[in-house]
């Protein structure tokens, strides 16, 4: 997101996701997207039966990385100096596009002399990649005509998240793949609607559409329709708040739909500030390990139960209808905000969610012209939609930037907070597997679900196991500085030597208890993706 | 032969509203998104008939619901453990516009559920079944039921064939229920003349030439037969199967279920016959965790041998209908028409001089 905007302005896709179908080249990094992502998935999958190149980014042999025409297995966390390789690349074989640069982007030469003082060969080096495949990968997406760059969790995980995205940015600017249909830069978001949530301003720092709170006429419009003041500075990270502490400076919470006791990184330390708090209030569907540690439950309506709005990650906002009744007591998410807010004093005017939206509209020019009669027919709107006449906008920064001129942002390696050492000699890589969703709450309760997968799995290479006498199927310990947890041995292709790999949807075997508070200082994001671990028989 | 007859389309609401009368009346209805399903009639005036578009899904549900209690138990009954079938209600039903792909899959699954070991449920609700078949006079791009030959227009197996002539439909009666039919509403029929007969015949020549897709299912099928398809075919597919289930809960002749036990309390609960898919690897992994179908390779490979081999062995046809639903469906692109394109790609000898 903030990589994204720095060199954008607008941190979302930039393209629809129907356009991956018409790239000619996809560049996928980080990301696993038939399991993760199975509808993007297939469109990559439909692209390359049409003779669209595909190069894959990723430490693992996904199945879009076996099927790719050049797989860049990284070691991971080496993202900035893979690209700035194949950047480096672009300009020895004078692929970079010089009349996008000289149009479209700004501070091109700090980029160019950082790029002219690397060496390839520290490059191939410190990635583990051959720059025979750097080379080759840099001409196919510098050649082609559309190329679309995806890019999902691994590569925004890392204490250099942000940084890694702006090297990607980097790399589409000199290679002026952007601006156009079947071509730009796509971070896939891996819920359905984690980017309306962002685009209503769930950041610490923006209020809704973006509109920093720092800008003072932004929260000055925002002050005159809420009739209160607002905070000038930017509220806290999640982990601020959930790694807080028994001294921490939240004592009460009110956690909406997440189960940060499953989710986030260090669950020792999520524990004890939670139980720490003076209240703590959960509204959830199910009983989720967070909500087990709550004062206070709220049940929710489910999304079949409620109306509003859903926003994809391509920026398309959809209706929501209300089919069922809630059962119960459960109450839709703005019934229980105002029902709050009327007993802290606050009496919030009664509004339907068709309201809500006219406020929206009313106060953020993304949104200026999406109304819920609009969404009654067809597919949605895309944002930018600014007024109601507006069509939506399929792709972004036609003809220019949203910040005016796309910016370069020279970015050196940040090495992972945690390198495998000789207590630790495995890098463990977190990420999700194709049945279950997120911390499981809902897909763990669906029996179907279920019967397909059952428990976490480590997945790890043939040789590591028959190193470790470990037989595929057998029960192992799983050990970081931070602790340690039992789970069944997967021996797979897929992954490198020295690497593992486990999901975090289980809480029988919740890696999150293994990973270490490290994040990316900007976008505050924890480094889920590399942790050091080791791997023992269990007696 | 049979009598042919005409009904004009502006006696056909009035028509299906004296059968909903005696029957329930199952119908294509597009829905408030745009998309067609069939659905019971409620309100026929309310009803948003669509004759035009073919349903996103068969009528497989309203024969084998995706989920059917098949009994209850108890605990603490009067003799202890015991238990109660449940039969659920199976009115007499009328379902019109079925295409006629869907109603060879009906036909098909009388094949596997009634032939030997008789399926009581599936019995009763097929017993008090009438059928009103609706020619496809265009086919939509994925499908393929002339090579499947169960469409666009069928010889035999419908109580009633309707024929849209524009103005009117062209009715043909095939089994004593829609003789019946006919007879009981005959004011609504009037007998069709040789110029009918010859615009029938001439939309069912235009449908018959109007598939986007051609594709050779006899050597697909024969290819199988003789030597199956290669490794590196069932890899490939396997390759990008994702084990959704989608292909099997869509196709009109997958029958595959599993049963469940759900408890609704201390001392009682129900068991549940659910639809499920060989394409989900719990379908066949033992409770070691062993899977006798290895995912990697044997997915698809067992769901194509099914439809287009066991099948023909069995019963003396394929399974498929042709019916192109798993091919807007499937996220790997590994829907029946692939298969049939590569393995009657297998089976052509190659070409000479390359």
């Amino acid at each position: 997101m903030a990589g994204l905007a720095t060199a954008f302005g607008s941190g979302a896709m930039t393209n629809s996701i129907n356009e991956i179908e018409e790239a000619e080249l996809i560049l996928v990094a980080g990301s696993n997207t038939t399991e993760a992502h199975p509808q993007v998935g297939r469109r990559i999958l439909q692209a390359v039966d049409r003779g669209a190149r595909l190069i894959v980014i990723d430490p693992r042999l996904t199945a879009l990385a076996a099927r790719a025409h050049v797989h860049l297995a990284l070691r991971p966390g080496t993202d900035i100096p893979l690209l700035n390789g194949m950047m480096r690349c672009m300009l020895d074989d004078n692929l970079a596009d010089d009349l996008f640069i000289e149009m479209r982007t700004e501070n091109f030469h700090a980029l160019r002399d950082m790029l002219y003082r690397l060496d390839l060969d520290q490059v191939a080096a410190a990635t583990g990649v051959e720059l025979q495949s750097i080379r080759r990968a840099a001409r196919l997406y510098a050649k082609a005509r559309k190329a679309v760059l995806c890019y999902c969790l691994g590569v925004t995980q890392h204490v250099c998240g942000t940084a890694n995205v702006e090297t990607y940015a980097n790399l589409a600017l000199l290679a002026g793949k952007l601006e156009k249909e079947h071509t730009g830069v796509d971070p896939l978001r891996g819920q359905n609607n984690v980017q309306g949530a962002c685009d209503m301003g769930a950041l610490p720092g923006v209020l809704p559409g973006y509109q920093s709170v720092h800008d003072l006429a932004a929260r000055g419009k925002f002050e005159a329709a809420w009739r209160t003041p607002l905070p000038a500075e930017p509220g806290l990270s999640l982990l601020d708040m959930t790694h807080g502490g028994p001294e921490g400076p939240v004592r009460g919470m009110l956690v909406v739909g997440e189960n940060p006791m499953l989710s986030d990184p260090d669950l020792a330390r999520v524990e004890e500030t939670l139980r720490s708090l003076d209240c703590l209030a959960v509204s959830d569907i199910f009983l989720t390990e967070t909500a087990a540690l709550a004062d206070v439950v709220f049940p929710a309506a489910c999304f079949a139960e409620k109306t509003g709005t859903f926003t994809s990650s391509e920026r398309r906002v959809q209706m929501v209808r209300q089919a069922v009744a809630p059962p119960g007591e459960c109450r839709g998410d703005g019934d229980l905000v105002m029902a709050l807010a009327g007993r802290m004093g606050v009496p919030f005017a009664d509004a339907s969610p068709a309201e809500v939206m006219e406020e929206i509209a009313l106060l953020t020019p993304l949104y200026g012209g999406i109304y819920h009669d609009r969404l009654e027919e067809g597919w949605g709107l895309q944002w930018p939609c600014p007024d109601r006449s507006h069509p939506g906008t399929p792709f972004l920064h036609k003809g220019a930037f949203t910040r005016g001129r796309g910016r370069f942002v020279p970015t050196v390696h940040v090495p992972p907070a945690e390198q495998p050492d000789g207590d630790f000699p495995f890098t463990l890589i977190t990420g999700r597997v194709y049945h279950h969703y997120h911390t499981g709450t809902m897909t763990r309760r669906c029996a179907a679900l279920d019967r397909e997968c059952r428990e976490a799995v480590l997945e790890m290479n043939g040789g590591d196991a028959a190193a470790l006498a470990i037989r595929a199927g057998e029960r192992v310990r799983l050990v970081s500085r931070r602790g340690s947890l039992t789970l069944r041995a997967a021996v797979t292709g897929r992954m490198g030597p020295g690497q593992v790999y486990t999901s975090f949807h289980f809480t029988e075997a919740a890696v999150n208890r293994l990973l270490g508070a490290a994040r990316d200082p900007s976008s505050h994001c924890p480094e889920y993706k590399v942790c050091a671990v080791r791997v023992e028989k269990v007696a | 032969m049979e009598t042919r007859y005409l009904l004009r389309k502006d006696h056909l609401l009035p028509l299906l509203r004296r059968l909903q009368k005696g029957h329930r009346l199952v119908a294509p209805a597009r829905n408030r998104h745009g998309d067609t399903f069939y659905a019971e009639v409620r309100d026929l005036d309310r009803f948003h008939l669509d004759l035009d578009t073919p349903p996103q899904e068969s009528a497989k549900r309203f024969f084998l619901p995706q989920q059917e209690v098949l009994f209850t138990y108890r605990t603490d009954g009067p003799e202890g453990y015991g238990f109660s079938p449940v039969v659920a209600p199976s009115p007499p039903t009328v379902y019109f516009g079925l295409r006629p792909c869907d109603l060879t899959a009906i036909l098909y699954t009388d094949l596997v559920l009634l032939k030997e070991r008789r399926d009581p449920g599936y019995q009763r609700r097929r017993q008090e079944a009438v059928l009103i078949a609706l020619g496809c006079s265009r086919p939509r791009a994925s499908c393929f039921c002339n090579a499947t030959k169960s469409g666009p227009f069928l010889d035999f197996g419908y109580d009633l064939q309707l024929t849209d002539l524009g103005d009117r439909f062209f009715v043909e009666v095939g089994r004593a229920r829609g003789r019946q039919l006919v007879e009981d509403w005959h004011p609504f029929f009037a007998e069709a003349g040789e110029e009918d007969v010859k615009a029938q015949y001439q939309v069912a020549l235009e449908a018959a030439g109007s598939f986007e897709r051609s594709v050779d299912l006899d050597l697909a099928v024969r290819a199988l037969a003789d030597h199956g398809g290669s490794d590196a075919l069932w890899a490939e597919l396997a390759s990008r199967c994702q084990g959704c289930g989608g292909c099997a809960f869509l196709c009109p002749t997958c029958t595959c279920y599993t049963l469940r036990d759900q408890c609704l309390g201390p001392s009682h609960g129900e068991r549940l016959r659910c639809w499920d898919a060989c394409t989900l690897a719990g379908f066949t992994r033992m409770a070691g965790g062993h899977n006798p179908a290895d995912p990697g390779r044997d997915v698809l490979r067992r769901r194509f041998e099914h439809k287009l081999r066991d099948s023909v062995r069995q019963h003396g046809r394929p399974s498929c209908v042709g019916c192109g639903r798993c091919v807007g469906s499937c996220f790997g692109g590994v829907d029946m028409l692939m298969a049939i394109e590569r393995l009657a790609g297998e089976a052509e000898p190659p070409e000479e001089g390359v």
